[in-house]
């Protein structure tokens, strides 16, 4: 038996958004090999699957067991384990998540197989799965061939085209095997504290400033800002490095790794050190008065100007908008 | 508390990314002319750790590095910030090496070195991003991997308290010793070597191993890089009109609410 096996997480019923585009990069990929497209989902609480969400797949595996609600990587890839178990597919592919980056390498490991993690672009070329990847801070994308009975790739959230929910596939429940010897214990979960009264890292907005805005003295224009669009506040390194705000701000290499609708990036020249922080930003905003600086290259709008001209004109008529 | 730390000599990444360059082959990132390279940013994270991890339980720091001869500028560096002993392992064979052979060297090389008690890696190297080179170590020398570490709440000589990152917040878990921890830059600030340190690393003798040194063959790849390139962005922002900064300010406003971002 062989075939395209695609996991993902159900929480509340419901697969995460990622998981249909699992099913649209999985699709092209079984339709290509003429292999079946299967699906595993791993259960985070007691919930029933809700039909009506659910991709075309031939075969769907609900994974669920109380050693699962919370993240850990030995229960994870028990549970992976099992899926893979009763499909033997010839490509596994989930999606790129902090959890995912964690113990996907962890089941590759494990299983003696190929994995290239945060993909963006997948085809086949005779018995490899050919992945591309960003590297370097996204400046640099690489080519990988993977080869092998198994071949695992995690995809990057957002890239590839969803596939339409369809009806009710066949569901099939599967018990995981836990490994009964754990070094790790778990005491608590700690939600995180909110930076600016927002979370920096699920943030759907975040308004960041560089070493542009000027000092510690005009940080009040990045946080007017911010608290207009509700939106998280960041920076880059310099900006932490200075002092001007706290490093939990920082965005890129150094600090966090931002996920927003909007990223609205002020005096901010780009360097790769903080463009790898925001390669997973949908529309990237910069407003720089130096028209050659290179985040004019990644971001999709730009202002050429003075930010303390920009900004509160920006703020007013945003808020003008609003009400 | 002996722990081995590994690191990887990386391009700097505070460079504009116009600069970056590759080699001949496509397949590594070089740095550009006058560009240092530097020890990756989240190992060095890792290496203070251990130091400050050390200051408190004693015992031994050993830097251990996959590379090619210009990595001694990393272990030395290492070597200066504290670290007691440092290891290359260079071979041609490991020129283009996949993350499952570099982590299975380097598990071979921690086996060789023989007395540990914790393993400490960055979470990723900020050039490939790959992420994976630790779990092989781990999945080789069957400890348990735990990553990304934002804190070492608490150390004992047989166990840590340490808060892992997850969405939205983190775990606080115990970790049994022998371990391995993927370090992430929340942890801390890494220290500037001192000026005695420095001149001590300077002297320090670091011994290369090379693939026959370490007792194991070389497996045949299962990813294997193609190439890479360089993304030129054919498409530059396009720039919002306006007579004024402010107008500008104004229209992109209203751009964005157009799009239905804001």
């Amino acid at each position: 038996m062989a075939g395209i096996l695609i996991v993902g997480d159900l929480a509340a019923g419901r697969p995460g958004s990622e998981f249909l585009e699992l099913a649209g990069a999985g699709a092209a990929l079984a339709q290509a090999t003429g292999e079946p497209l299967i699906g595993a989902l791993i259960a985070r609480d007691n919930a029933a699957v809700r039909q009506d969400c659910l991709p075309p797949v031939q075969r769907l595996y609900l994974i669920r067991d109380s050693e699962l609600r919370h993240y850990g990587a030995a229960a994870f890839v028990a549970a992976a384990r099992s899926a893979l178990g009763a499909s033997s597919p010839s490509i596994a592919l989930f999606a790129h998540t902090l959890e995912t980056r964690d113990w996907v390498p962890q089941l590759a490991a494990a299983l003696d197989a190929g994995l290239v993690m945060d993909c963006v672009a997948l085809s086949l070329d005779g018995d490899a799965l050919i992945a591309t990847k960003p590297v370097y801070g996204g400046s640099v994308w690489g080519e990988f061939a993977i080869r092998g009975t198994l071949r695992l790739a995690t995809l990057r959230p957002g890239v590839f085209t969803p596939a339409t929910p369809s009806d009710k596939p066949e569901v099939m429940q599967l018990t995981v095997e836990h490994i009964a010897v754990n070094a790790v214990t778990m005491i608590d979960e700690v939600a995180a504290a909110a930076s600016g009264g927002v979370n920096l890292k699920n943030a759907k907005v975040v308004v960041s400033g560089g070493r542009g805005v000027g000092g510690a003295k005009n940080w009040h224009y990045i946080e007017g800002a911010a608290s207009a669009l509700r939106a998280a506040v960041g920076c880059s390194r310099p900006v932490a490095d200075s002092g001007w705000v706290s490093s939990a701000y920082t965005v890129g290499l150094s600090g966090s790794s931002v996920t927003p609708d909007l990223y609205i990036a002020v005096g901010i020249s780009g360097a790769v050190q903080h463009l790898a922080g925001i390669s997973a930003a949908r529309t990237v905003v910069a407003i720089n008065s130096d028209a050659d600086a290179e985040i004019f290259a990644r971001a999709d709008l730009g202002v050429v100007g003075d930010y303390k001209e920009v900004l509160p004109a920006f703020v007013k008529r945003i808020e003008q908008l609003k009400s | 508390m002996d722990i081995i730390v590994t690191i990887k000599e990386v391009t700097d990444p505070n460079i504009p990314p116009s600069y970056v360059k590759l080699d001949a082959q496509a397949k590594r990132i070089e740095s550009p002319f006058g560009v240092a390279p530097v020890l990756n940013g989240y190992d060095e994270n890792a290496l203070e750790e251990a130091l400050r991890l050390r200051e408190r339980h004693g015992g031994r720091v050993t830097v251990l590095s996959l590379g090619d001869d210009s990595s001694r500028k990393s272990l030395k560096r290492a070597l200066a910030m504290g670290a007691d002993a440092a290891i290359l392992l260079s071979d041609p064979v490991w020129m283009y090496a996949d993350s499952a052979t570099v982590g299975r060297a380097l598990a071979a090389a921690i086996r060789k070195i023989g007395k540990f008690d914790l393993v400490m890696c960055g979470r990723q190297a900020s050039d490939t991003d790959a992420g994976q080179v630790l779990y092989w170590i781990a999945e080789t020398l069957k400890l348990p991997a735990v990553s990304p570490i934002a804190k070492i709440a608490e150390s004992e000589p047989t166990n840590l308290t340490v808060h892992r990152l997850i969405d939205g917040g983190h775990q606080r878990l115990r970790v049994q010793l022998p371990a391995l921890l993927g370090v992430s830059s929340e942890i801390n600030e890494p220290r500037h070597p001192t000026m005695r340190g420095t001149m001590n690393a300077g002297r320090a003798l670091i011994p290369g191993w090379k693939l026959r040194d370490l007792g194991i063959a070389q497996a045949v790849p299962k990813v294997e890089l193609r190439r890479l390139t360089v993304q030129t962005r054919t498409t530059k922002a396009q720039l919002i009109d306006g007579s004024s900064d402010a107008d500008r300010g104004i229209a992109l406003a209203d751009k964005l609410h157009d799009m239905g971002l804001v």
